[in-house]
């Protein structure tokens, strides 16, 4: 339980430290899962060896546990410190970099926890040989819900990454500190390992704000929000928030506060109301210029606008209000108005980013617009070449503007604007702002030599009529992200497709029945979860609170799953019973997909919550009856452990690399089902008359 | 387990428990100057082995300047990494190939970029100011820049971009149609598509059109020198003045980039250097001071300096901008090592950009982005004191 509880903590730890040091996208949160998930499984297979090299003992366990807790803080002061050792401070890292990097770093830590969990059992099956496997399943789902739970709602609010990976590990400290019997704890080697990991978790805590110092500059501020690190540098008079590692705001950014406010407000006669979705405070300035009666600045992250407030980032103005909440979730709920609605985000590589640059949003935003109300919002653009996934990427947003708007501008650029507007717009913004007596710096020295009608043409030229739209349920955005990121590392997935795709074959075709149906489950729980978390994003927004409920019920019914599991183990017709759970969860998933097609915006938060328990309950309650149609002893718990671990990595990965960006929503609930039957498929034979009189017996390969 | 003894356990706990109690700043193994320890020493190109295409596509020259080895090999001489290509391989630079022993540009009169920019955008600031320049570029580059404004250009092969056929005649007859007063070579690295340069820049002299090499100046002298007859004016980068960082951040090296100014000073063309300061690595006062010691040494006082302002770009996107009082230092610092025309660029708004007299140091060009609101030359010279100013004027 005490591993379980330390790991989760770890785990979550690990996304925010490798989201902060690599590349915030969808690659490196899959990656990270997916290395967690597969170093797991590796771990319980050496698990397996290690007991037949030597018999699993007490002692051992406590101090691998020791090791593990020193694990902890020493891998995460690896991961900052290598970081820049390895790659380039302030370059990004390519794809295989990133995944080399990410498995290379959390291999000791990952194949140590993954063995500790099937070694525990081994250790207390040595004491008494029945020991249920099935029990030891569930304690570590008890350890992970609880870590879940204490971080996301307890140690992300209060802590530091390594003051929670502290607080994570006394629990296991004390657990180690038990395992060993009363006379053998004040054994010098035992009390220097116990030093020795307290010792690496202090130097964690003091070694916090070092390890994050940057090249250039000071490190004026640092802290943790429930979102990301924010931390602020200054390099003489120049102030920049970084958020996960990524400069976000200066106090030095004339061009891009004033291209963001005077492109669309110019276009508008006497914006009254505006609302801006991500600004710095350079932007408020400029938008002060029109004297709005209202400006609405969102930004879900009150911890940032703070420390905006706090360096005079921003600066508060007459009219503003500062909205903490999700733009999406928002607009969904307020009835206002606005004459402009400017969106200044980062690029929609994510599947949290994305959902602001949908057709979907669009409407949404086009809704709370006056008739001649303008929605203005912008992408990386170009210098001199439009390459094709930018050319993909920017005539993509165009059509999609144009679903809800009758006119759209796109001005060229380093990054590219979009005007959106139902009245005509004009570009020569320049000989706007004159004509409204408003006086800017960049616009008016260089907007004549940037945006020449030439480049505009060549803009307009390269738009394709033909290109996809961007939609909320099938994120053609997402996939041309990913193009483009492979495109500036000069790599190409497929090799890691074509590996990938080969070992798995490999390694499915090695596997046993009831390893396959496990495997299907770890896919489907996995997948299921990372698809919820996407839908219920686009319909109810980024609720910071919700969202962790929901990876919470994911976690939550496995438990009573497993339980469940355990009692109906022992009934003669079990494996009915696991083609039952098998046939219940396409049933599920079938059912969320006709509910999503059917009425989608008519879904409560409770049917997700609902959803993810059921799910998870029944993924839960296969667990022990694979593992006693394995056979139950020792290999069998190690494969079972395995199986499932590589299913949950795959189904991660999968789902969120590939079904939801390629295939949508709703194809991708549709691969889930796929998936299952597959594993349905893999257990039928064990269902025929013959093989249902041999409960206990291992089903062929 | 062996038990160890009481005074070892001690010594060993004491020794663990003083690492994590004093853990501090100073015991942070990573101080200072990191940037020295940090990535890859070299990120030099390599050559494309077996990459050459099965054929010769339309858009094809001879290579200008290479020699035939044994066993069908090539060594291109144009650039310092002398790319030595056995048949069928591709050079650093991706533009050249050998085909059956003979080398060839597969950049001729295909540009992927073409746009009419004012001269100052290139920066040329001492060149014909307030023209315009017709501003062409085929693919290709001889370095590895991680913060490349241009790599979807510059680090690409020629078949992997949309193009416009535009030979050399096509061009020089546009860059007229456009009015522009020159044709800019620039984008991405022109000295890779050197022969299409070489025989636009001889068909645009011949039709009274100026020609501007924008480069990393990363060429051997003598495809150099054959240039310097055909170019009306240049801006080649000093990308920093130490060789470890020119490894590390741009691919190249920095010696035969010093050659070049030194060439071009010695065939009197009118040439600008450009230096981005980009925070961490060419942000150290002590290294500019050199930089600006060693060109009025060898280059003279009068060849214009621009310093431009940082921004994350390419693979450079976790570095915050540079602060403006950096560039304002570097521009006093340079100045008071004796360049006499400094600018800071990527700046609105700032006096850095215009042009004061070095000799009675009244503003002769006030420069706002790409517009002059005052002029106070008259010919070359400033219109108070009667001083020469060095450039190319109207």
């Amino acid at each position: 339980m005490a591993i379980g509880l330390a790991s989760v903590v770890m785990q979550l730890v690990l996304v925010r430290e490798f989201l902060a040091q690599f590349q915030g996208n969808e690659f490196t949160i899959a990656l990270i899962f997916f290395s967690w998930l597969i170093l797991g499984g590796m771990g319980a297979w050496l698990a397996l060896l290690a007991i037949r090299r030597r018999p699993a003992g007490l002692t051992r366990l406590a101090l691998l546990s020791l090791l593990l807790a020193a694990f902890a803080a020493m891998e995460i002061l690896a991961i900052r410190t290598l970081r820049d050792i390895i790659f380039l401070h302030g370059a990004d890292v390519g794809f295989y970099p990133t995944m080399a990097a990410i498995f290379g770093l959390t291999a000791p830590y990952g194949i140590l926890n993954g063995f500790l969990v099937p070694y525990s059992l081994y250790v207390l099956r040595n004491q008494q040989t029945d020991y249920p496997g099935a029990r030891i399943y569930m304690q570590d789902n008890v350890g992970d819900i609880i870590g879940g739970v204490l971080f996301s709602f307890v140690l992300v609010l209060w802590l530091t990454p390594l003051q929670s990976v502290f607080a994570a590990n006394l629990p296991l400290l004390a657990a180690a500190f038990l395992l060993i019997p009363g006379g053998q704890r004040v054994r010098p080697a035992f009390l220097l390992a116990l030093a020795g990991s307290v010792a690496m978790l202090l130097a964690g805590l003091l070694l916090e704000k070092q390890s994050l110092t940057p090249f250039e500059g000071r490190l004026i501020h640092y802290e943790e929000s429930r979102y990301g690190r924010i931390t602020v540098h200054q390099d003489r008079e120049l102030l920049t928030i970084f958020v996960d590692g990524a400069p976000i705001f200066s106090n030095q950014n004339v061009s891009q506060d004033e291209e963001t406010i005077h492109f669309p407000l110019s276009q508008i006669d006497d914006p009254h109301a505006v609302l801006l979705i991500g600004a710095e405070g350079g932007m408020l300035q400029e938008a002060a210029k029109y004297r709005p009666d209202q400006v609405d600045y969102l930004e879900i992250d009150r911890q940032l606008t703070d420390v905006q407030l706090r360096y005079k980032l921003l600066e508060p103005l007459p009219g503003l209000h500062i909205i903490h909440q999700d733009g999406r979730a928002f607009l969904a709920k307020t009835d206002r108005l606005y004459d402009a609605i400017i969106i200044n985000l980062p690029e929609p590589n994510t599947f949290q980013i994305n959902r602001f640059f949908t057709a979907e949003f669009f409407r949404l935003a086009r809704q709370h617009l006056q008739p001649d109300g303008i929605f203005a919002f912008s992408v990386a653009g170009f210098d001199n070449y439009l390459s094709e996934p930018a050319r993909l990427k920017i005539s993509s947003l165009f059509n999609t503007a144009r679903l809800h708007f009758q006119h759209v501008l796109s001005l060229p650029g380093n990054k590219v604007y979009f005007l959106c507007c139902n009245q005509p717009l004009n570009p020569d913004i320049p000989a706007l702002l004159n004509n409204r007596g408003i006086n800017t710096t960049f616009i008016s020295s260089f907007f004549s030599g940037n945006i020449t009608p030439e480049r505009l043409q060549y803009l307009r030229d390269n738009l394709q009529a033909d290109t996809p739209v961007n939609l909320d349920t099938s994120p053609f955005l997402l996939r041309i992200m990913f193009q483009q990121w492979f495109a500036r590392f000069a790599t190409s997935p497929l090799p890691f497709i074509v590996a990938g795709f080969m070992l798995l074959t490999i390694y499915l075709c090695r596997c046993r029945r009831e390893e396959l149906v496990l495997f299907s489950t770890g896919f489907v729980i996995m997948g299921s979860e990372t698809l919820v978390i996407f839908i219920y994003q686009i319909l109810f927004g980024y609720v910071y609170e919700q969202i962790g409920l929901l990876v919470t019920v994911f976690l939550a019914g496995l438990l009573p799953g497993a339980w469940l599991g355990e009692q109906l183990r022992r009934r003669r017709n079990f494996k009915k019973t696991l083609a039952l759970c098998d046939t219940f969860l396409i049933l599920l998933l079938a059912f969320l997909l006709l509910a999503l097609t059917s009425a989608h915006d008519q879904l409560q938060p409770v049917f997700f919550l609902l959803f993810g328990f059921t799910v998870s309950l029944l993924c839960g309650c296969q667990f022990p009856l694979a593992l006693t149609l394995g056979g139950g002893d020792n290999p069998a718990a190690a494969r079972t452990f395995s199986s499932d671990l590589i299913g949950a990595a795959c189904g991660t990965l999968i789902t969120s690399l590939l079904f939801i960006p390629f295939l949508g929503i709703l194809w991708a609930t549709v691969g889930l089902v796929l998936i299952k039957v597959f594993g349905m498929c893999a257990l039928a034979p064990l269902l025929l008359p013959d093989a249902a009189g041999n409960d206990s017996q291992s089903g062929p390969r | 387990m062996k038990p160890i003894d009481r005074r070892t356990f001690l010594c060993l706990s004491a020794a663990l428990l003083a690492q994590s109690g004093t853990a501090h700043a100073e015991f942070w193994p990573f101080p200072g100057d990191r940037h020295e320890i940090s990535g890859e020493e070299d990120i030099r190109g390599t050559i494309f082995k077996n990459d050459a295409p099965k054929t010769l596509w339309k858009w094809h020259k001879e290579g200008f300047s290479y020699q035939k080895l044994e066993e069908g090999k090539v060594m291109c001489n144009i650039c310092p990494n002398r790319c030595l290509l056995a048949p069928g391989d591709r050079s650093v630079c991706r533009s050249k190939v050998n085909m059956g022993g003979t080398l060839y540009s597969l950049a001729y009169g295909n540009p992927c970029a073409v746009h009419l920019d004012p001269v100052e955008k290139k920066p040329l600031f001492h060149f014909k100011p307030g023209t315009t320049a017709f501003s062409i570029a085929a693919t290709g580059c001889n370095f590895r820049c991680l913060n490349c404004q241009n790599w979807e250009i510059s680090q690409v092969k020629p078949h992997e971009v949309r193009h416009e056929e535009m030979f050399p005649a096509a061009v020089a007859q546009k860059a007229r149609e456009a009015g522009a007063a020159s044709i800019a070579y620039t984008y991405s690295e022109a000295t890779t598509y050197f022969e299409y340069m070489i025989d636009t820049a001889r068909l645009a002299t011949d039709a009274g059109l100026n020609n501007l090499w924008i480069s990393n100046g990363y060429i051997n002298k003598e495809p150099l020198l054959a240039l310097c007859k055909v170019i009306n004016a240049a801006n080649v980068n000093l990308k920093s003045f130490d060789d470890a960082i020119y490894r590390k951040l741009n691919g190249g090296r920095l010696q035969p980039v010093l050659d070049t100014f030194r060439t071009m000073h010695e065939q009197g063309i009118h040439f600008e250097m450009t230096t981005l300061v980009v925070p961490g690595y060419i942000d150290d006062a002590e290294m500019i001071k050199k930089m600006c010691g060693w060109i009025v040494t060898n280059l003279g006082p009068d060849h214009p300096l621009h310093f431009l302002r940082f921004f994350p770009n390419y693979k450079l996107t976790r570095l915050p901008p540079t602060p403006v009082s950096t560039l304002d230092n570097f521009r006093k610092l340079a100045m008071a090592e004796g360049i006499r025309y400094v600018y800071l660029g990527n700046l609105p708004d700032h006096p850095g950009s215009n042009t004061y007299c070095h000799q009675c140091g009244q503003l002769l060009i006030e420069r706002r982005g790409y517009q002059m609101p005052v002029s106070n030359l008259e010919g070359n010279q400033c219109k108070f004191c009667r001083t020469t100013i060095p450039g190319v004027w109207l």
